[in-house]
């Protein structure tokens, strides 16, 4: 087999490169001293090395002491610490009480990033990578570690789909899609495996993707130490058939030497919805009716024909029936909605000596959405253990076992959820009736609804459990001098339990007495990888780091659900053992494993000169055995100017780097078992057999995404201004599609290879301490990326994309366009003599119809960033977020219900009365058409003709928005003492305080089709609207 | 010295680790990457045995029984294009499209019925092309299956055809596409002619007819079956005599009987009756889309109900007071919000939803005898149905000339058939469409744009479109 082959090869050159450098054996010498900070104060925790000689090390103690042994008679002592400026001392020989002073810094250039497999400092990266510390998302009231770092990493689109709590995110790296996340070096699956997160019609059919939920959501972000984005294909390419859609590298905190710190975390607070829809009133409402009658009946006195030849005016003159005065103004979204309380409770200890650290934590967080019923728990543990055996081995552990409890809004997003039927329910109709029961929706005005909405969250029950383990145990061996092998053995255990109840009084439940649904998912995956690591340094200047690695990575998944119906009226039960008949059940079983070798070396010359190669050869049982081994090159260099005499000691450019990448990655997310032809059961007169499920396709192979990158790195005075820009052009080939077959083939779809989509952008970010002062930080960090995304080709050209199975195309995939492009009629506003809506008649046939679409804008930004201002003044720190998106559009499909201006969809009975028309309206129908010469791009209301066109850019509104997104406000106490606790900060929050935006729905970001949908994102389907949290909280350290 | 003793010791320590890591490699490599699917077969292994003949023979009827073909949307998206149909639903465009007679291209309910039709005959061919090559099988089984499978494809063809093609003109270039072979599915197929299809239908349905053996009740094609289609088909293609005698055949088979008046919802009510030649049966694990679409349940909106009777169809039986079968369409008993649609009641299944599909019923067959033979000789036929249904018979006075008894058989197809997915290919058939449906109404839908562009275009969009 070719891997064993470079297995060998690469070990063979370890060999040789370990054997080459043999040491001159000298006797030992010991250096101590003492390192003090900022004000003269003892500084722990500093690093000391001899230069070039990295086994040679030691970590000063709490007193600022250290003491260091090495076999070299003389060098340079390096010292290094965040915070603080490197430092480097000669020595000569063994010394007792050196005195070294540490100067402060903002420069980050010596931080240490995680870039797959190993760390690098900063400064001498030569691939895109953002990172994003603790501090910059800690206390923020979200379940989803995405969501936090939302208009903080350039390049990087975070989008919440929905408020619902646990909801997915989408994420995007430079344009693609769902990235790979790593947490403490295990691949996660990330996906949503709810079986509830699917939209059904109240005859359960499956309409659409309904709201995910994310399993990122399992990690508690409060455990998180830092993160890294893998942006370009060179950084990302060593993980190779997954990094297509970028890398994202989750740290947890671990432990430290020296006193246990304990740290206590908590805030609590209200949540309310953001954005609400103004709706009319009931008089509002009839009002509104009336005008639609009135409008039409003069047009009937015009021209009669235009309403056929049976038409009964009646319908338009006969007073409204009785049952339009029921004296009750119900605002029915007021009714779902509620103030729901928020909180978060963390405990974490870190500590540890020389030879144990650990970090423990537990953390509990309750959350209630913002609609009623519905609310998300989350319980956590964790510990990261890690162990120094002897000089040469040391092991360590990290698990986390997370609960959380869902208890769902049903049908998020979908035809019959409960915001979506709230939204146009009649305002005459009350919540209950007289005796307490919930009233019957069909004895009001609106026939768009399928239930009581109240009704539907108080008696449709889903919940949707997980329990998830991930754990790892992990041996580091210095092998000799300068190599390291490093095993470790991780599992990701994922366990979900879906429960749904339909009580029989529901629209959904009431034909077959109440009816369930049970779902069960399992996922558990094992992981073993095994790398080796040769750094060493030659003669002073070349800097060198190779690894190699095997790894082996084994999935196996089984998905069942069971549905029943007919439970006992009034015994309360919803077991599913309770059902008078199981109508369905599936069980499915599946899996997949990945094999693969790592290589990857990086040399630097001076920390001037940086080179870096990384392969990785990967193996996919998801691919034809013939095809289904893929190596994933990548190449960079960087070039540190600042370095060069000519740039050097330059007062205040102090560091520039410039960068070219160039990587291949990998994507095989298509689902298992596609290249073969396989047949399903089917089951007729009690008979199982098979039928056939799918087209196989020997070719298929990786998807893949080339990318160059350019960039440059800068600080300018030491760190007061630091940034970098890139520019990066990206080419997604052979993309996994489902290739249009004709139906004669049988099938509707094959996965295939085929078209090419182009991603390329410029990236900017910008970091500033504008002002430093003793008293008074001010410190701005700000980025922006221009993303561009085109489909170069395409199997077949022009596709039609449905948002929902059942409703007509919203999206095309079209040559010269963005992935997610709008497609419909475009609407010309309207006409001021009659008051008519006009549609454009593109192809001027006279009739407006399907033929006259076109292309109506985009789901994706043209731009987007953020800005983020950090204040510290004496005692007191605040922090402002906010973040901005221009150029995106949202298809707000549901307007074509709030926006019906009084059309019927014929409510009336034989005697011409009136009874119902389609749905309430939102409030901007108050600036219709009244009057001729009245100018409005809302048309004229109507009780006949339909002046809306659900699928024309009527409803394709700009979602550019600008938002304040975190407002934080805190207090510090440090006290003199520390005996009863070190750090005191009290804190006042306010997320998502303001959005500035034109469009109507509830929010510009949305995507009601499920969070991971780029083809069809962009649609708002009554999407679970975004709260707005203010919370109080409080960090203890003692 | 000292080095190069290291790196010795180096080599025999590190041969051992990079004899375990390469072992767990090659052990892991082979294990890890070749996982098959527990839920699934493959393709290849399927027709390698009679067992897996029989599943795929069993696989055919599940792919009929598909929502987009007799899992009820072929039948209820034709009559909603009809008189007796109309479209509820949300407020959806391409439904509302239906019920407005103006389809289009993308309509994606035309495109999922004109795709699950395919799919069926893609298993009905593998049936067909794989069936001499599974071992130990007893030629009445191939006899039989190979028949079955035979129907089933002429089955999906003539529905093909009266949905998309020009059935009536037997000169029209605008057929179908057959496909016969499963080798390269992935390949486009041009549309054959009107009469090109037909012959194709005519030499499956005779040849299934030389082969059936044996019979195993009306859930599964027959030779009556057979019988019975080839009786609707030469009645479609124009041929009388032959149309008549197939029927005729049926008619005389022991298996089946009409219900008397008083009996006769049983075929609704009941599963498998003899009234039926083929009915698809669906049980409640594995249910049809009947009852969801056009019933669902007393206090259900209209909304909630896709596929609601027509007001036109009400009028119709108004005007039949005697007629039984008025009580199988429903006015009155409806929430207010849905008037002035009806539902129909064939497909009363709400708690367990498994309404069967009702292919071929005999009263078809006495109805398709009467038409071949003309208003003298077979008014007989088209009594003996009115009979059955509680109404007075006709007298020849009554159906006087050509056009008045043509009319009087299409009024009696209507009272019996509706809602079974037949009064739209009775209209175009007998060139009723402009009078029934209005004028510029196109008699046949679209095909698919997806189909076109897929094609490259091979396969030709119909006129009108």
């Amino acid at each position: 087999m070719n891997g064993k082959k470079l297995l060998m090869a690469f070990v063979l050159f370890l060999f040789t490169a370990t054997a080459m450098h043999s040491h001159a054996q000298t006797a030992e010498i010991t250096v101590k001293g003492k390192i003090t900070g900022k004000d003269g104060l003892p500084l722990p925790g500093v690093s000391i090395v001899v230069k070039g000689k990295s086994k040679a090390a030691a970590l000063s103690d709490a007193d600022g002491t250290f003491s260091l042994k090495t076999k070299e008679a003389s060098g340079v002592l390096v010292f290094s610490t965040v915070g603080y400026s490197i430092k480097e001392l000669a020595f000569n020989g063994a010394a007792a009480n050196l005195s070294v002073q540490l100067e402060e810094s903002v420069s980050v250039l010596n931080d240490v990033v995680l870039t797959g497999y190993i760390k690098q400092k900063k400064s001498d990266i030569t691939g895109a990578i953002s990172s994003v510390r603790n501090k910059d998302f800690k206390d923020q009231p979200v379940v989803n570690i995405a969501q936090s770092i939302q208009g903080k990493v350039a390049g990087i689109l975070v989008t919440t789909p929905s408020g619902t709590p646990g909801a997915g995110l989408l994420v995007s790296v430079r344009g693609s899609s769902n990235p790979l996340y790593v947490v403490d070096g295990v691949p996660m699956i990330s996906e949503s495996n709810s079986s509830l997160a699917t939209s059904y019609n109240t005859d359960g059919e499956v309409v659409g993707q309904g709201q995910n939920i994310s399993s990122i959501a399992d990690i508690n972000p409060d455990d998180i130490e830092s993160l890294e984005v893998l942006k370009d294909a060179s950084s990302a390419s060593i993980y190779g058939a997954r990094a297509a859609n970028g890398v994202v590298l989750i740290t947890t905190k671990r432990g430290k030497s020296g006193k246990t710190d304990f740290s206590f975390n908590s805030y609590t607070g209200v949540q309310n919805v953001a954005r609400v829809i103004p709706f009319l009133s009931s008089a509002d409402f009839v009002a509104l009716t009336e005008d639609a009658r009135a409008q039409d009946y003069t047009l009937y006195q015009q021209d009669p024909s235009l309403f056929g030849d049976d038409f009964d005016s009646r319908i338009l003159t006969n007073p409204l029936p009785s049952s339009w005065n029921t004296g009750v103004n119900t605002n029915w979204l007021n009714e779902i909605f509620h103030t729901a309380p928020i909180s978060n409770i963390q405990l974490s200890a870190r500590g540890g000596n020389d030879k144990t650290r650990f970090f423990i934590a537990g953390n509990y967080f309750d959350q209630q959405g913002t609609v009623i019923e519905n609310s998300y728990k989350r319980g956590s543990f964790r510990i990261n253990l890690d162990n120094k055996v002897s000089e040469r081995v040391s092991i360590g552990a990290s698990a986390s076992f997370t609960y959380s409890r869902n208890h769902r809004s049903f049908n998020d997003n979908a035809y019959t959820g409960i915001v979506t039927n709230a939204i146009g329910a009649s305002p005459l109709e009350p919540v209950y009736n007289e005796d307490g029961s919930f009233s019957d929706y069909t004895e009001y005005q609106a026939s768009w609804l399928s239930d009581n909405p109240v009704k539907s969250a108080k008696k449709i029950t889903a919940y949707t459990s997980s329990y998830r383990f991930i754990g790892t145990v992990f041996a580091d061996v210095d092998v000799v001098n300068n190599l390291k092998f490093r095993s470790s053995f991780s599992t990701d255990y994922s366990n979900i339990n879906d429960d749904q109840f339909f009580d029989p009084s529901t629209t959904d439940g009431v034909a077959v007495g109440g009816k369930a649904i049970k779902g069960l998912f399992r996922n558990t995956t094992w992981i073993n990888e095994n790398t080796l690591t040769y750094q060493n340094t030659f003669k002073e200047k070349n800097s060198l780091t190779v690894l190699g690695g095997f790894s082996v990575q084994s999935s196996k998944i089984n998905a069942s659900s069971i549905r029943g119906q007919g439970f006992p009226a009034g015994s309360g039960l919803q077991n599913i053992s309770s059902a008078s008949s199981i109508t369905a059940a599936s069980d499915i079983n599946t899996g997949w494993g990945l094999v693969s070798f790592l290589a990857r070396a990086n040399y630097s010359y001076d920390s001037k000169y940086l080179l870096s190669a990384s392969a990785r050869y990967d193996g996919s049982s998801r691919f034809n055995p013939s095809g289904r081994w893929g190596v994933f090159p990548a190449v960079s260099a960087g070039w540190v100017l600042t370095r060069e005499a000519f740039l050097d000691h330059s007062k205040w450019l102090t560091n520039l780097k410039i960068r070219a990448s160039y990587g291949l990655t990998g994507d095989q997310e298509i689902g298992n078992f596609q290249y073969l032809s396989y047949w399903s059961p089917g089951r007729y007169d009690g008979y199982a057999g098979l039928r056939p499920r799918n087209l196989g396709n020997n070719d298929l192979t990786w998807q893949r995404n080339k990318m160059f990158n350019i960039g440059a790195d800068f600080e300018i005075a030491k760190g007061k201004f630091s940034g970098s820009v890139e520019y990066f052009k990206g080419n997604r080939t052979k993309l996994l599609a489902n290739a249009v077959l004709p139906a004669t083939s049988g099938f509707s779809s094959l996965t295939i290879n085929s078209g090419n989509v182009e991603n390329s952008g410029v990236e900017f970010s910008l970091n500033a301490y504008v002002i430093k002062k003793k008293d008074f930080n001010w410190n701005a960090s700000f980025n922006i990326s221009f993303i561009k995304n085109r489909i170069k080709s395409l199997y077949s050209d022009n596709e039609l994309i449905n948002a929902y199975t059942d409703l007509f195309p919203t999206h095309i995939l079209k040559v010269g366009e963005a992935v997610g492009s709008f497609w419909g009629i475009q609407y010309d506003g309207v006409d001021p003599q009659t008051g008519d809506p006009i549609y454009n008649d593109l192809n001027k046939d006279g009739v407006i119809d399907d033929a006259d679409s076109r292309v109506l804008g985009k789901a994706t930004p043209d731009f987007f960033g953020g800005l983020t201002n950090d204040f510290r003044y004496k005692n007191w720190d605040m922090s402002i977020a906010t973040q901005f998106s221009v150029g995106s559009k949202v298809y707000n499909l549901i307007r074509a219900t709030y926006q019906t201006l009084g059309w019927s969809d014929q409510g009336w009975d034989e005697n011409g009365d009136l009874y119902q028309v389609y749905a309430n309206n939102a409030a901007i129908v108050n600036n219709r058409w009244k009057n001729p010469g009245d100018k409005t791009d809302i048309p004229r209301a109507s009780l006949i003709f339909q002046n809306y066109l659900q699928n024309s850019s009527q409803f394709i509104e700009d979602a550019s928005f600008f938002r304040i997104r975190t407002v934080n406000l805190g207090y510090n106490i440090r006290p003199k003492s520390r005996k009863v606790f070190s750090s005191l900060r009290v804190y006042a929050q306010v997320q998502n305080l303001f959005v500035l935006t034109n469009y109507y729905g509830f929010d510009p970001e949305v995507s009601s089709n499920g969070g991971d949908a780029e083809q069809t994102a962009g649609v708002d389907y009554a999407a679970y609207p975004q709260a707005r949290t203010i919370t109080f909280g409080v960090n203890l350290n003692f | 010295m000292i080095a190069v003793q290291n790196t010795k010791y180096l080599i025999r320590k590190w041969s051992l680790l990079l004899l375990i890591l390469s072992s767990l490699a090659q052990t892991s490599c082979k294990k890890i990457l070749d996982v098959v699917s527990p839920n699934e077969v493959d393709d290849n292994t399927v027709f390698t045995s009679v067992d897996g003949l029989r599943n795929a023979r069993i696989g055919m009827y599940s792919s009929l029984q598909d929502r987009n073909y007799y899992g009820g949307y072929y039948q209820l998206v034709a009559e909603s294009y009809t008189d007796n149909g109309s479209t509820g639903g949300y407020d959806l465009i391409d439904l509302n499209d239906l019920a407005g007679r103006t389809v289009s291209p993308t309509n994606i309910y035309i495109q999922q019925n004109y795709n699950a039709i395919y799919s069926t005959i893609y298993v009905a061919n593998k049936v067909i092309n794989n069936i001499d090559i599974v071992p130990n099988l007893s030629s009445e089984e191939h006899d039989n299956t190979l028949a079955e499978a035979l129907f089933i494809r002429s089955l999906a063809n003539f529905d093909l055809l009266r949905f998309w093609g020009e059935h009536w003109d037997k000169s029209s270039a605008y057929g179908i596409s057959i496909v016969t072979n499963t080798d390269a599915p992935a390949q486009s197929v041009a549309r054959s002619t009107v009469e090109q299809s037909y012959q194709q239908i005519f030499t499956d349905l005779l040849k299934a007819k030389s082969l059936f053996n044996s019979y195993q009740g009306n859930q599964y094609a027959s030779l009556a079956a057979t019988n019975a289609l080839l009786a609707r088909v030469y009645l479609y293609h124009g041929d009388m005599q032959q149309a008549a005698d197939y029927a005729t055949e049926v008619i005389n088979d022991n298996n089946y009987a009409l219900f008397d008046a008083a009996d006769f919802q049983k075929i609704y009510t009941n599963k498998l009756t003899e009234e039926s030649v083929f009915e698809l049966k669906f049980d409640p694990q594995n249910t049809s889309f009947f009852n969801g679409a056009t019933y669902l349940r007393d206090d259900a909106l209209r909304s909630d109900v896709t596929f609601l009777a027509n007001a036109d169809l009400n009028t119709f039986f108004e005007s039949r007071p005697d007629d039984q079968r008025s009580a199988l369409v429903d006015f009155i008993n409806n929430d207010v919000s849905i008037e002035p649609d009806g539902r129909s009641q064939k497909y009363r299944g709400e708690t367990a939803k498994d309404n069967s599909a009702y292919i071929i019923r005999l009263a078809e067959m006495y109805l398709i005898r009467a038409e071949a033979l003309g208003s003298v000789d077979g008014l007989a036929d088209l009594n003996t149905i009115r009979e059955a249904r509680g109404m007075t018979e006709l007298t020849n006075e009554d159906v006087a000339g050509e056009g008045a008894f043509i009319t009087a058989v299409l009024d009696e197809r209507r009272a019996e058939l509706n809602f079974e997915g037949h009064r739209l290919f009775d209209l175009v058939r007998l060139g009723k469409v402009d009078e029934y449906l209005g004028e510029g109404v196109n008699p046949i839908m679209p095909i698919p744009q997806r189909e076109i562009s897929a094609t490259n275009s091979l396969v030709t969009q119909n006129p009108g479109y």
